[in-house]
């Protein structure tokens, strides 16, 4: 591994901390298409620190990795996510199990927990930067937050995502990127899974709302 | 002695000029971005000349809070501006106070102007007055927050040396993580203290959704004239303090004059770019209810904690 130049490694802190700003906002917001807009940022930013984290270590199969997050993440997740979106008949999750302030102590009591696990392991390995690990931590923690808090099934997914952006963040700082075949296989696996969500919400929709009853009719025939 | 003099008036000179110009920049760029022309970027000035001119009228009820008032918010918020670095880093009233001296010089004037809205005893001011004390108590502890989070990545309180010695590193953030999530929570902080759109419409004289227009609905003539000069200079102080503790590109850092031209030069340029991306979130977002205020300010809050943590168990 060679010596990292001290701008780089501070240039992937700054975008993880860009990752972790918008799981905040993600948080705190309430509109389904907005925290779907807000996810397909996440991944955007993720994307950099991807690319940044390839340029320099030079490993090129991290590239392919962030072309990937790029296409299926940015581009791909949020349009199926907005497909189903239109079809649902809420536009904003007004109830939650844990109300908005409140998720968000929450989560910075989760950050701080994020924190203090990972802070005695940075002196320790041989980390690209000081913050990443501690961030990709404290993202996977406020996605699993996010799936416990939210009752409606895609901020529900929304969640699942971001704590895979965490995973996907953790693994690119701290291994310098996992074996380009399980990245594929997570790849897959998180489309799928996506997608599969996106059929069970629609049929959700479908089977227990009886307000959208001309939607209904229309399956029944 | 005299060049300190003389830089203190000058950089009253820029807070009471540059003021205005930034509140009319946001209408502006309001009324671009909705396909209207708009009033020019210099109908703020008009208007103040013009309320100078015209002749207060009292109410009955009030007492001399709401007399004093007006004089009060003026010149905290100005003396707030003098401790802010506008185009010259070593800020010659640095010695008066620091960043907390700052916050709390622009907390006496909402505590006055929530007063002075209680005082003339109308249901519009009291109701005015409730909600920014609602919004100044959540902003305080997110403000105060993102300020110390700046505060330690610098290792000073005192405006003019954070500034000074950022902008002696060619303005390269010595650590950009804190300093972004301290930059996202003073943002938003800036956003509720200024009355703009997701928390307060400075456009609306509707009674269910103004704050800051209620509490001064009583006030005309040059008391009107003056509050709205101090809010205008409350936006540039904050512009400002965003503009050069994150991005003190350009500005003078010695007192010879053609640095100084840049420094002023610089500097309406950054405060113009702040108010036009100010004037294009009041176009994009609606404002939020009064209730879901806390939402927005809670995330304020939590990341200037969050700066905090940055440094604090990341960094020790």
């Amino acid at each position: 591994m060679q010596v990292l130049s001290y701008s780089g490694s501070q240039l992937v802190d700054l975008c993880s901390a860009l990752l972790l700003l918008t799981c905040f906002a993600i948080v705190a917001q309430r509109r389904l298409s907005a925290c779907v807009d807000l996810f397909a940022l996440q991944s955007a930013f993720l994307v950099v620190t991807a690319a940044l984290v390839a340029y320099l270590t030079g490993n090129q199969h991290i590239y392919i990795a962030a072309v990937l997050t790029g296409v299926i993440k940015v581009i791909i997740i949020p349009r199926v996510l907005k497909k189903v979106i239109d079809r649902l008949n809420v536009k904003r999750e007004l109830v939650m199990y844990v109300n908005v302030p409140a998720g968000l102590l929450i989560c910075g009591g989760l950050v701080m927990l994020a924190f203090f696990i990972s802070e005695p392991i940075i002196p320790l390995g041989f980390l690209l930067t000081r913050d990443s690990l501690a961030i990709a931590l404290a993202i996977v923690l406020i996605g699993f937050f996010t799936m416990i808090a939210r009752q409606k099934a895609v901020t529900q997914l929304v969640g699942f995502l971001v704590l895979e952006n965490g995973l996907f963040l953790g693994a690119t700082a701290a291994t310098y990127g996992m074996p380009l075949i399980v990245e594929l296989g997570v790849f897959f696996d998180v489309l799928i899974a996506t997608l599969i969500a996106g059929i069970y919400t629609n049929r959700l929709q479908d089977a227990f709302d009886s307000v959208d009853t001309n939607r209904l009719t229309v399956l029944k025939e | 002695m005299l060049q300190a003099i003389i830089l203190v008036i000058a950089q009253v000179t820029v807070l009471l000029t540059v003021s205005p110009f930034l509140v009319g920049l946001i209408r502006k760029v309001k009324a671009r971005l909705q396909l209207r022309r708009g009033a020019s970027v210099f109908q703020p000035y008009a208007d103040l000349a013009k309320l100078f001119r015209k002749q207060p009228v009292l109410s009955t009820t009030t007492s001399w809070i709401f007399t004093v008032t007006p004089y009060i918010v003026f010149a905290s918020t100005l003396t707030a501006g003098l401790l802010v670095p506008t185009f010259i880093s070593q800020n010659p009233m640095n010695f008066a106070g620091n960043i907390i001296a700052l916050v709390y010089l622009l907390a006496l004037g909402t505590f006055f102007l929530i007063l002075a809205g209680l005082d003339a005893g109308s249901a519009f001011g009291g109701m005015g007055s409730s909600r920014e004390a609602i919004v100044a108590s959540l902003t305080e502890p997110a403000m105060i927050l993102s300020i110390f989070a700046i505060a330690l990545t610098n290792g000073s309180t005192n405006l003019s040396t954070i500034v000074h010695k950022t902008a002696l590193l060619d303005g390269v953030a010595t650590d950009p993580s804190p300093q972004l999530m301290a930059l996202a929570s003073l943002f938003l902080v800036a956003l509720a203290e200024t009355g703009r759109v997701p928390i307060d419409n400075p456009a609306t004289h509707l009674e269910l959704t103004m704050i800051h227009e209620a509490m001064i609905l009583e006030y005309s003539g040059r008391y009107l004239a003056l509050l709205e000069w101090a809010a205008s200079l409350k936006l540039a102080v904050f512009l400002s303090l965003i503009a050069n503790v994150f991005a003190p590109w350009g500005i003078a850092t010695t007192a010879a004059p053609a640095a100084m031209m840049i420094g002023v030069l610089v500097y309406l340029a950054k405060t113009a770019a702040l108010a036009t991306v100010i004037g294009m979130i009041e176009c994009m977002f609606a404002k939020l209810r009064l209730f879901r205020v806390t939402d927005l300010l809670g995330v304020a809050f939590i990341l200037g904690l969050l700066g905090l943590l940055f440094f604090y168990t990341l960094r020790s």
